[in-house]
């Protein structure tokens, strides 16, 4: 009876595991289909990751000039656009034009030939001059351009109050020693420099990979900066030591960040810099990407009023004058099929320089064209942002996008958090993020 | 949305029906067998689409796991037991360990005692004020835990010095002339994770509390009169013949809640994604599978998670056993 039993248990169970066993997948079974989906009526699918205030400014710029040549877009906006797209590629259901965030899976796409070259499509002479620096490599692949940057934001920010700061005479340094020399300075005269938080829920971390980023990008250039995005650089080494060194001195000396070092991990990475509009300000200085002005973020009153309260400069390059490259990022624009006549008209129509002065006057949207017209922007705020952009040397994507999930949303962020806070030396950081590199 | 309701009620009437016409189906054709034959094959055609289901959906994905945690992340190569050893052999994942221990150690044990405690003194109260207290408790039960997350920010939330404190504790805290505290940064003897076993605590007693109360209303009432005719004192009564009677109760609690926190990862996740050494093995086999896109080491964790799980499973099962066996 006891050894049926345990039979009549065994029996399924291993039959299962004979069924389960012996597959493992299919090492990389890409299978290339036929490129685009040979669409040629007047009705164009674009698919995009925006969503808001961006989205419909992106919207209110392109829907009438469509309408004007008789082309009907139908939008397919998605939270999850990085996931969508490829498994719409994947299943060959494809969109006419996809905006992509970031470059990372349009270069994929564009290397497994799913993705139109745009040279012969669009005015290279013409782009070349207006264009951003930087941003049209960051949409070439294999010398070829087949992502168009048509929306555009900036990083390298650094807000300040704008009445006391000036009142107290300080100006926007011209470098990083100068940046230095301005924290001791706010510090000596019993003031706190700094707002610093890097706290976003199961996120928290993500400012602080930014603030690296920057420092790894102003010390090492755009060369080395890639280098270091694709670990051909470590962690581990002389330049992300250098830029760890830089932010150590500015968040971790005592009195230069409000609520000291203990706090930057429990503040928010948006509101952490409200402070600075109390009065007597709570602090002076606030790194953070150019989407916390905006209404949600600074106070209300702030942004009713933000020419006369919020000021702006560039986080400064290494030396005064030297090579200034910015921390930027923004939307690319991928055609997916060359024969797609309506989808090539409303793609030249994003190259231009004027496009986008709808857009531009909401406040949501950034031109990445150099001789965008400024009078567009709605705000001095939003100006002065753009000529930081218009002004740099090479606009770089966000290192940590394009580093592998493991690290760029994992490892990075967690080894920031844990130094920040305490419980890792810088040491064991960035071991730990090096070993966290997925092998390939 | 007028489509999406009528799939969900094609969806039901299909899905119950069709689960009817197939037993029906296969009701008959047995029936059309041989007497003899139909006795014996009536009970496994109507266990087998059961068994069949949970073949799919329980044994298959569990072998495949298994299978999968000696692949590499992608599972396309066998690598042995790298998985293993390089999650044990990692500081981090010792310390998930640990942490998870002192949850498992801590959690079950308190949500009993506070639940028997509050079942106790709340059936002393009258009626209403029983209900009422009982209601109160159980309240957090009905807030799923991401909500629960939201309301526990609130409460550990800290500002900045001189900034206005919106978090309960540093509210007080500020408001009696201290300095805010950074609660849950605070990782001396792991007070931070104490912080956090303090809101499942606070979602789970109230489970606790029903079930025990209920076992306590079962108690026959003869039983305690006949111990305080003998002389009995109430903590007598209630250690010595309230306790052995409620016995299966609080085991089967103790149990499901064990099993619980062994799975835990809402609360750990929403409050800090296991920053500052609050990491449990729930929240680090998320991050393996959806952040690192790891198969092999997240497969791994759960094979651990399972061979934990095990022992404490066929308890619960023998224990049921007995107590049929006893009736």
């Amino acid at each position: 009876m006891r050894r049926t039993k345990f039979f009549t248990t065994l029996m399924p169970i291993t039959a299962v595991a004979l069924l389960a066993t012996g597959c493992l997948n299919d090492a990389g079974s890409t299978q290339s289909g036929g490129a685009g989906n040979g669409n040629t009526g007047n009705t164009v699918e674009i698919m995009t990751g925006m969503g808001g205030d961006l989205f419909n400014a992106v919207k209110a710029s392109l829907d009438p000039y469509a309408k004007e040549q008789g082309i009907t877009i139908k939008w397919s906006p998605s939270d999850n656009f990085n996931q969508l797209i490829v498994t719409r590629v994947q299943g060959n259901n494809l969109p006419d034009i996809a905006l992509f965030p970031q470059p990372g899976i349009m270069k994929d796409l564009a290397a497994k030939g799913k993705l139109a070259p745009l040279d012969d499509v669009l005015d290279m002479n013409a782009l070349k001059s207006s264009m951003t620096p930087g941003t049209l490599e960051a949409g070439t692949q294999d010398g070829k351009l087949y992502g168009l940057m048509m929306s555009m934001n900036v990083k390298s920010l650094v807000f300040y109050p704008k009445q006391a700061f000036e009142s107290a005479g300080y100006q926007a340094p011209k470098s990083i020693p100068e940046l230095l020399s301005l924290t001791d300075k706010i510090r000596s005269e019993g003031k706190t420099p700094w707002c610093l938080g890097i706290e976003s829920g199961p996120a928290t971390g993500w400012p602080a990979t930014d603030w690296m980023e920057e420092l790894v990008l102003k010390y090492g250039g755009p060369a080395k900066y890639d280098d270091w995005v694709a670990h051909k650089i470590n962690f581990d080494s002389p330049l992300v030591r250098q830029a760890a060194g830089t932010f150590e001195k500015i968040a971790f000396t005592e009195g230069n960040v409000l609520g000291g070092r203990k706090s930057i991990s429990s503040n928010n990475f948006g509101t952490a810099g409200n402070p600075m509009f109390r009065n007597p300000p709570g602090c002076f200085m606030f790194k953070q990407g150019n989407f916390v002005a905006a209404k949600g973020i600074f106070p209300d009153d702030v942004v009713a009023d933000i020419d006369n309260r919020v000021g702006v400069f560039g986080f400064p390059p290494a030396t005064a004058g030297g090579e200034n490259p910015v921390e930027g990022g923004g939307d690319l624009a991928g055609l997916f099929s060359k024969d797609n006549a309506a989808a090539k008209k409303l793609l030249q129509y994003m190259s231009t320089k004027d496009f986008g002065a709808a857009g531009a006057k909401t406040g949501a949207w950034m031109s990445p064209h150099k001789d965008f017209d400024l009078a567009n922007y709605p705000t001095n705020t939003i100006r002065d942002i753009a000529k930081i952009a218009y002004g740099s040397t090479s606009l770089a994507f966000d290192g940590s996008d394009a580093m592998p999930g493991a690290v760029g949303s994992g490892s990075f962020w967690k080894g920031m958090t844990g130094w920040i806070s305490g419980q890792q030396s810088l040491d064991q950081a960035l071991k730990t993020i090096d070993d966290s590199w997925p092998a390939s | 949305m007028l489509i999406k309701s009528i799939n969900a009620v094609l969806a039901v009437v299909a899905g119950v029906g069709g689960a009817l016409v197939l037993f029906w189906v296969l009701n008959r054709l047995v029936g059309l067998l041989p007497g003899k034959w139909e006795d014996r094959l009536k009970p496994y055609v109507y266990i087998g689409p059961a068994f069949l289901a949970i073949s799919l959906y329980l044994i298959y994905p569990a072998i495949q796991t298994i299978h999968f945690s000696f692949a590499n992340a992608d599972s396309t190569a066998y690598v042995g037991l790298d998985n293993y050893t390089s999650l044990l052999g990692s500081a981090g994942f010792r310390s998930t360990l640990v942490n998870t221990l002192l949850w498992i150690v801590i959690v079950p044990a308190v949500t009993i005692l506070l639940g028997l405690g509050i079942a106790v003194l709340a059936d002393r109260l009258r009626p209403r004020a029983e209900k009422l207290a009982k209601t109160a408790v159980f309240m957090p039960m009905a807030i799923s835990a991401v909500g629960a997350g939201t309301i526990w920010r609130f409460v550990y939330a800290a500002n900045p010095p001189g900034e206005p404190q919106i978090g309960v504790q540093n509210a007080i805290v500020t408001a009696l002339g201290f300095d805010p505290v950074n609660w849950l940064q605070i990782t001396d003897f792991k007070f931070n994770s104490f912080e956090l076993m303090v809101m499942l605590l606070w979602a789970q007693v109230g489970f606790s509390m029903v079930l025990l109360s209920a076992a306590i209303k079962g108690v026959p009432a003869d039983t305690l009169e006949a111990a305080r005719i003998d002389g009995a004192n109430e903590r007598q009564i209630f250690l010595k013949v309230i306790v052995p009677q409620i016995r299966g109760t609080i085991i089967t609690v103790f149990v499901t809640v064990t099993i619980g926190v062994m799975k835990l990862f809402d609360i750990v996740y929403v409050m800090t994604n296991g920053d500052f050494d609050t990491n449990v093995i729930g929240v680090q086999f998320f991050n393996e599978l959806f952040t690192n896109f790891d198969n092999g080491k997240a497969a791994a964790i759960v094979v651990m998670l399972m061979i934990a799980i095990i022992p404490i499973m066929i308890y619960q099962v023998r224990h049921f056993r007995t107590e049929e066996a006893g009736r």
